[in-house]
């Protein structure tokens, strides 16, 4: 059972005691006819030949308050697609297929890049955009979830407690970010563990207080790829594309709306889905790639807010963020050991000195190009520039899902 | 014998006269196409190059001419969609003016037919292009209008105006093309015609009362008429 304690400047929502997933389905029910929700999944196509996608499709066939699923598959050809199709027939919820390879999408990523907008490259990022997109251009759902299709642990009581503090009219929050433990026979979740809190942490004993510091702070798990939003924060939101996604898009919360209209809420007992090697030597790849991302993220968003990055400071953090990690990984051999997890200590402590080495490169190339952005504009922007881009989409879409 | 003979080559030698005046014009067919496609794939070439010098196709993402192409599912490039109705134009301009080096009768009265239709078919094509484009320009300020101005159906107000705005249009570039100019004529009077009325009947039969009131309004006695006026004003 989880305690009631309420971290930092947002809201936490418990999961106290055995909640009856019946009676939050009965409710969602309720405030999907004034709020109707709809569900946006990327996927690749590979994740269809997984162990995860049966089940996420066997429970979501069980879901009766969804309005629309939106699935964006990338990396599938035309006979895939079909197959994808086919997979997804179960469900009796309507389900809309984006084919990002298909021919009409490719001819709207064209029409987004001759009109100066750069989407990025293919990712859960530009998927998770071309979902909105799409919810945003059919206009009949006012909440949007969105989960990552890898989840071996799924059930459909994730999502309905996802949904639930946005679809919920009473309690009026904007943004719900999921959080739950990572623990197999040891502890997951290394990135935030041991990257991403000490990071903050030390930034916070570097720079002092600071609004987005503690808002990242108040997040129990900043780098859970499972949110639900109203659907007007997909109109102005703007997405980054590489692996800062998770944190650059609570960047945009931060700077679009009051943290009191933001909550996280513990959605699983534990989470288990594809697992990202670290490789330490290569920073183009893996979880290496994934922390360069995520630091540059932060910086930029800070340097955005007036804080100002100077040589000095960077080495500062590198320390401060060595001793933050390492008295980390005593807190977390402690709770395994309580636990009774296996903890290997050799290997947190190489994790941490990969990921110094990981901050090092994205100050480098911070200060290289501070003006660097991945973020893809936000649809208020593109369809202002094109006006006709959402009747597009929508066409797109629904011809290739007749 | 010689009678027989005769009997059966005199065919086969006219069919070779036949044939010694038509191989010259069946060539001169051949080059024509030859050099029609050459340069009608070289001009298609210089169209698609400049248009897209002068960026039209986000000119027309812009103007919402992308958004009108995909709805007949074309999602090719719209300079290449310009470019490919220019390369078919030229073909069949091509295959005309080849099947004209045939000299054939039939064939030439044909051809004649089509090059005579050609100005008609560039007209509608004109029509319906700026038809477009001025509907869409009408439609989207009439829609800034009425929203600025507070109406409550803005936008079924524009969305009404521009199909009513295309309908004239389609029958305009019809009645150009010649496409049963009669029943378009009479369609287009009882649609429109019918439309007008609806409104006429449904403003006049709902404005009676208000007419009413402001004709009542106007006629009535005011009530300090005849007065002397005060010769100290309060305002």
């Amino acid at each position: 059972m989880s305690d009631f304690y309420q971290t930092g400047v947002i809201t936490t929502l418990h999961q106290l005691g055995k909640t009856s997933l019946e009676r939050i389905e009965a409710e969602l029910c309720d405030f999907a006819r004034t709020r109707p929700i709809a569900l946006a999944l990327p996927a690749l196509y590979s994740e269809f030949e997984g162990p995860a996608m049966p089940g996420i499709v066997q429970e979501l066939a069980k879901v009766k308050y969804l309005n629309e699923i939106v699935l964006v598959l990338d990396k599938a050809s035309e006979a895939e697609f079909q197959r994808a199709r086919e997979f997804m027939s179960p469900i009796s919820t309507e389900v809309r297929i984006i084919h990002n390879d298909g021919k009409r999408i490719s001819a709207i990523y064209e029409t987004f890049a001759r009109n100066g907008f750069s989407v990025g490259e293919r990712g859960k990022g530009r998927s998770a955009w071309i979902a909105y997109g799409y919810v945003l251009a059919r206009a009949r759902s006012g909440v949007i979830a969105l989960h990552d299709c890898d989840i071996v642990t799924y059930s459909r009581e994730m999502l309905a407690r996802l949904c639930y503090p946005v679809a919920n009219p009473n309690l009026d929050y904007a943004f719900c970010k999921g959080y739950y433990s990572r623990i197999s026979s040891k502890m997951n979740g290394r990135v935030t563990r041991l990257l991403v809190t000490p990071m903050i942490r030390a930034l916070q004993q570097l720079i002092g207080p600071h609004a987005f510091l503690a808002f990242l702070d108040s997040f129990r798990y900043p780098l859970s790829g499972e949110f639900s939003m109203i659907t007007e924060l997909a109109r102005v939101n703007r997405i980054p594309w590489d692996w800062g996604l998770e944190v650059g898009s609570l960047a945009e919360v931060h700077r679009n709306y009051s943290p009191r209209r933001v909550c996280q809420v513990d959605i699983a007992a534990n989470y288990e889905h594809k697992h990202q090697v670290l490789s330490a030597d290569d920073a183009s790849k893996g979880l290496m790639k994934m922390t360069v991302d995520i630091c540059k993220s932060i910086f930029r968003t800070l340097a955005s807010e007036g804080v100002v990055f100077s040589d000095g400071l960077f080495k500062s953090l590198l320390v401060s963020y060595l001793r933050q990690a390492e008295d980390t990984i005593m807190k977390y051999e402690a709770d395994a050991a309580i636990n009774g997890l296996r903890f290997d200590r050799n290997e947190e402590a190489t994790a941490v000195e990969a990921f110094t080495r990981a901050i090092a490169m994205a100050a480098q190339a911070f200060e290289e190009n501070p003006m660097a952005t991945p973020l893809i504009p936000n649809w208020n922007r593109v369809s202002s520039a094109i006006p006709g881009i959402f009747d597009m989409l929508k066409l797109a879409v629904d011809e290739d899902n007749k | 014998m010689m009678d027989f003979l005769n009997l059966i080559f005199e065919p086969l030698q006219a069919v070779f006269q036949t044939f010694r005046v038509f191989l010259p014009n069946f060539l001169a067919m051949l080059v024509i196409m030859l050099l029609g496609i050459l340069v009608a794939w070289l001009i298609k070439f210089i169209v698609v190059k400049s248009l897209h010098a002068v960026h039209f196709d986000s000119w027309s993402d812009r103007m919402g001419f992308t958004a009108l192409i995909r709805k007949g599912d074309v999602w090719s490039r719209p300079s290449a969609m310009l470019g490919s109705i220019t390369f078919w134009f030229l073909i069949i301009l091509t295959l005309m003016i080849g099947l004209g080096a045939l000299k054939i009768p039939a064939i030439d009265s044909l051809v004649e037919q089509v090059v005579g239709y050609m100005p008609r078919a560039f007209s509608a094509a004109v029509i319906l292009i700026v038809g477009y484009v001025v509907a869409g320009f009408v439609s989207q300020g009439v829609l800034i209008a009425a929203v600025n101005s507070g109406y409550h159906y803005a936008k079924l107000i524009a969305g009404a105006l521009r199909i009513l705005l295309m309908v004239l249009i389609l029958a305009m570039a019809m009645e150009q093309l010649q496409i049963a100019p009669s029943i378009v004529l009479a369609a287009f009077s009882i649609i429109f015609g019918g439309i007008v009325a609806a409104l006429s009947i449904s403003f006049g039969v709902g404005g009676i009362e208000a007419a009413r009131r402001m004709i009542e309004r106007e006629t009535a006695e005011k009530p300090d008429a005849g007065k002397a006026k005060d010769e100290i004003d309060p305002l």
